[in-house]
């Protein structure tokens, strides 16, 4: 019988097995790496800012290209970080609020390593382990100099988008869709737009509703399940003109929604108008942080040894928060309303307007 | 109507009744888009598991499908501009080829599939496992190049529109709307499973293909090309899965995402069993995961007025979220009763006078 080739043999009687050395070198030394909340690197929103910022800082301080890991559920956080701590990187980023925990323990075994951890504000105990209970007696700041956590305050362009979408709807009812309560972040956004609508129409109904139960793929990686669920709730509001998504991917499903139901949507963390052109034509404005600009400085502050540790909270006063640009609607906006928002901001800036209360996020301190 | 409701304890039912049919009333157009993609996986599976081979990769053939029809149709769309939407779903050149592009990846996929557990007779879990893997790591890696410069997608179908006297017929106008409102790959998974179950229980192919399934060796017999057959059904089988993926980047959606599928397809096997191997049954399993999917955001978002609603909100938002899964535990237990594979599932097949 003749031999039959290689593609038409049975595995067994392949016999081919090459048993190989594992030629995996070690890698060049490579000083940074980036370590994303759960669900994916490449999302047009927030973690893909925070890598842009990463990639920035790295070229900035003269380092090699960083390296990153996806982690695909909250359990391959401290995992991924341990394989970035075991391959001897100097600065290991670690983004979202989610990893904050798994952060904190990396930070306090691993001294000589430098941690930015990304929507984060690192709360200890006195002896400098995480802090499960939110009780925060440790000074973060001296138990782990080696440990900087990044924070904006979101309430503050939430408060602003609050005041835009107020502004543009007809029907007097909008909408926020977040990808979970349990994230402060989304919270703040979303309790500070409600006041922002309020403040100018003190009668408007602002349904603000939660994708996902927990900070899983659901809530921010799911753009069929978000848009599905903007379409519910739209179907249960009638007349809702305006939605704000805070839900990264899934919010992008959300943004979809509005633009087929020809209503207004509002971005979240960078220019959606610009990072989504799919559904710019229905992209008002984006509630925006500076990701890419703050991860990169606090990078090249740490090269320039000016490196800070404990907690930053980034807000209007150093505009790293803010709207982003009205782009092709510019016009809709009338010198009116502009001028709340420049007062709302200097108001916000002289600390005389709160975008919310302190503790908007059910009693745990950020 | 509201006396019914409040008897005591039995005015609840009623309540609860009412809740139960405005909710699917009012949100049956996307309790079908949902269902689509999960019924097109389980058909996928019901191709190749009839016919004898498992497969686990169907979210990785839809992951991989989805991305190649998002792709292709935008690169289209980005060489011929203006490309007017024809009459019907807004079909345009760029977006057909796209949905071509998604079949015959799933196709594509599906043949690896296919000689991997026909030919090479290796493992079928661990091949559909790797298409899983290597799907999610090949789309994420080829989006994250092109997401350095975002560009606009060939846009989606619109859905067709029924006559208004239809969906404003009382009583039955919801159901209408619900299957007619819709894209077309949405309409077309009713339509499908109903020519897969004729086609599997009422033609000679069925009769063939689930003989190969039970008993291979006795089909081979009777001059039945098992290999053959096992062949074509499972690269057919991709075809669904083509769609499928189609569906969340040119029927439902219009933009990709790295894992976009997020577990359908794992659900999608679900259902496949839930339905005992039947397209029929799949379809509805399906429906039934939507459905309850819905019903667990309408309690969270919309919840009923009153005692209803009193006793609904106290139900943690977890439960709700595992409402679809809680459904079919109930539903398999009590009403499906046993659900029995095709008996030569899994086992490559290897003829005697080769072997």
């Amino acid at each position: 019988m003749p031999r039959r080739p290689w593609w038409s043999r049975p595995a067994a009687a392949a016999g081919r097995t090459r048993a190989r050395a594992d030629r995996r070198s070690r890698s060049a030394w490579s000083p940074t790496s980036e370590l994303t909340d759960v669900g994916t690197l490449n999302d047009k929103n927030f973690n893909e800012y925070s890598w842009l910022g990463a990639q920035e800082g790295a070229t900035r301080i003269g380092a090699p290209a960083p390296k990153s890991a996806i982690s695909q559920a909250s359990a391959d956080i401290a995992k991924n970080i341990q394989s970035f701590v075991d391959q001897k990187f100097d600065i290991i980023v670690t983004v979202g609020f989610a990893a904050g925990g798994d952060t904190i323990e990396a930070a306090k075994a691993n001294p000589n390593i430098k941690f930015i951890g990304v929507d984060q504000a690192p709360c200890v105990t006195e002896a400098g382990d995480n802090d499960p209970n939110f009780g925060c007696k440790g000074d973060a700041a001296k138990l782990l100099p080696n440990l900087l956590g990044i924070g904006w305050k979101e309430q503050q362009p939430g408060y602003l988008a609050g005041i835009v979408a107020a502004t543009i709807s007809k029907s007097g009812i909008i909408g926020g869709v977040g990808g979970t309560k349990v994230i402060p972040a989304v919270v703040n956004y979303l309790v500070a737009y409600e006041n922002g609508a309020k403040s100018i129409k003190s009668d408007i109904k602002v349904v603000v509703q939660y994708v996902s139960a927990a900070p899983d793929k659901l809530a921010f990686a799911d753009p069929a399940a978000g848009k599905a669920f903007t379409q519910q709730m739209l179907a249960s509001n009638a007349g809702m003109d305006v939605v704000f998504q805070v839900a990264g991917l899934t919010g992008n499903g959300a943004l979809q929604a509005a633009c087929e139901a020809k209503i207004w949507g509002v971005g979240v963390d960078v220019d959606q108008y610009v990072s989504t052109p799919d559904t710019a034509k229905c992209t008002f404005v984006s509630a925006e942080k500076k990701l890419k600009k703050n991860v990169s400085d606090a990078i090249a502050a740490i090269a320039a040894g000016k490196g800070k540790s404990g907690s930053v909270k980034l807000d209007l006063t150093t505009d790293d928060v803010g709207l982003s640009e009205f782009h092709e609607f510019d016009s809709q906006v009338s010198a009116e309303t502009k001028k709340k928002i420049t007062d709302a901001i200097a108001a916000m800036k002289a600390g005389t307007l709160k975008a919310c209360e302190e503790d908007a996020f059910g009693g745990r301190k950020q | 109507m509201s006396g019914l409701f409040e008897i005591p304890v039995l005015g609840i039912i009623f309540q609860l009744l009412d809740f139960l049919i405005n909710v699917f009333t009012l949100n049956g157009v996307i309790i079908l888009a949902l269902t689509a993609p999960l019924a097109l996986g389980a058909l996928c599976g019901v191709m190749n598991e009839r016919s004898g081979v498992v497969n686990i990769g169907i979210e990785g053939m839809m992951l991989a499908s989805a991305f190649a029809g998002w792709f292709v149709a935008a690169v289209v769309a980005q060489a011929m501009p203006g490309s007017t939407p024809g009459p019907l779903f807004g079909f345009t050149v760029p977006l057909l080829i796209g949905l071509l592009a998604a079949v015959a990846t799933g196709m594509l996929v599906s043949a690896l599939h296919a000689w991997l557990s026909i030919t090479i007779r290796a493992d079928q879990i661990i091949s559909g496992t790797m298409i899983n893997i290597v799907a999610l790591g090949l789309t994420g890696y080829f989006d994250l190049l092109l997401s350095q410069n975002p560009f606009p997608s060939a846009g989606t179908f619109s859905a067709f529109d029924p006559p208004g006297w239809l969906v404003d017929l009382p009583f039955v106008g919801w159901l209408f709307r619900m299957f007619l409102n819709q894209n077309p790959i949405t309409i077309s998974v009713i339509v499908l499973a109903v020519l897969l179950q004729i086609w599997l229980f009422r033609s000679r192919w069925g009769l063939r293909t689930r003989a190969v399934g039970e008993h291979p060796k006795a089909a081979e017999t009777v001059g039945i090309n098992v290999i053959r057959l096992r062949y074509r059904n499972v690269i057919l089988g991709g075809v669904f899965a083509g769609l499928g993926g189609a569906w969340f980047t040119l029927d439902f959606g219009n933009l990709f995402q790295n894992g976009m599928t997020n577990g359908r397809g794992f659900i999608a096997l679900a259902a496949l069993i839930f339905g005992r191997w039947h397209p029929m049954g799949a379809f509805f399993a399906a429906l039934l995961f939507a459905a309850s999917g819905s019903l667990g955001i309408a309690i969270r978002t919309a919840p009923p007025p009153g005692q209803l609603g009193e006793l609904l909100q106290s139900i943690p938002e977890q439960v709700l979220s595992a409402l679809p899964y809680i459904v079919t535990i109930v539903v398999l237990a009590g009403v499906v009763g046993r659900s029995i594979a095709p008996a030569a599932v899994g086992q490559p097949y290897r003829r005697e006078s080769t072997s």
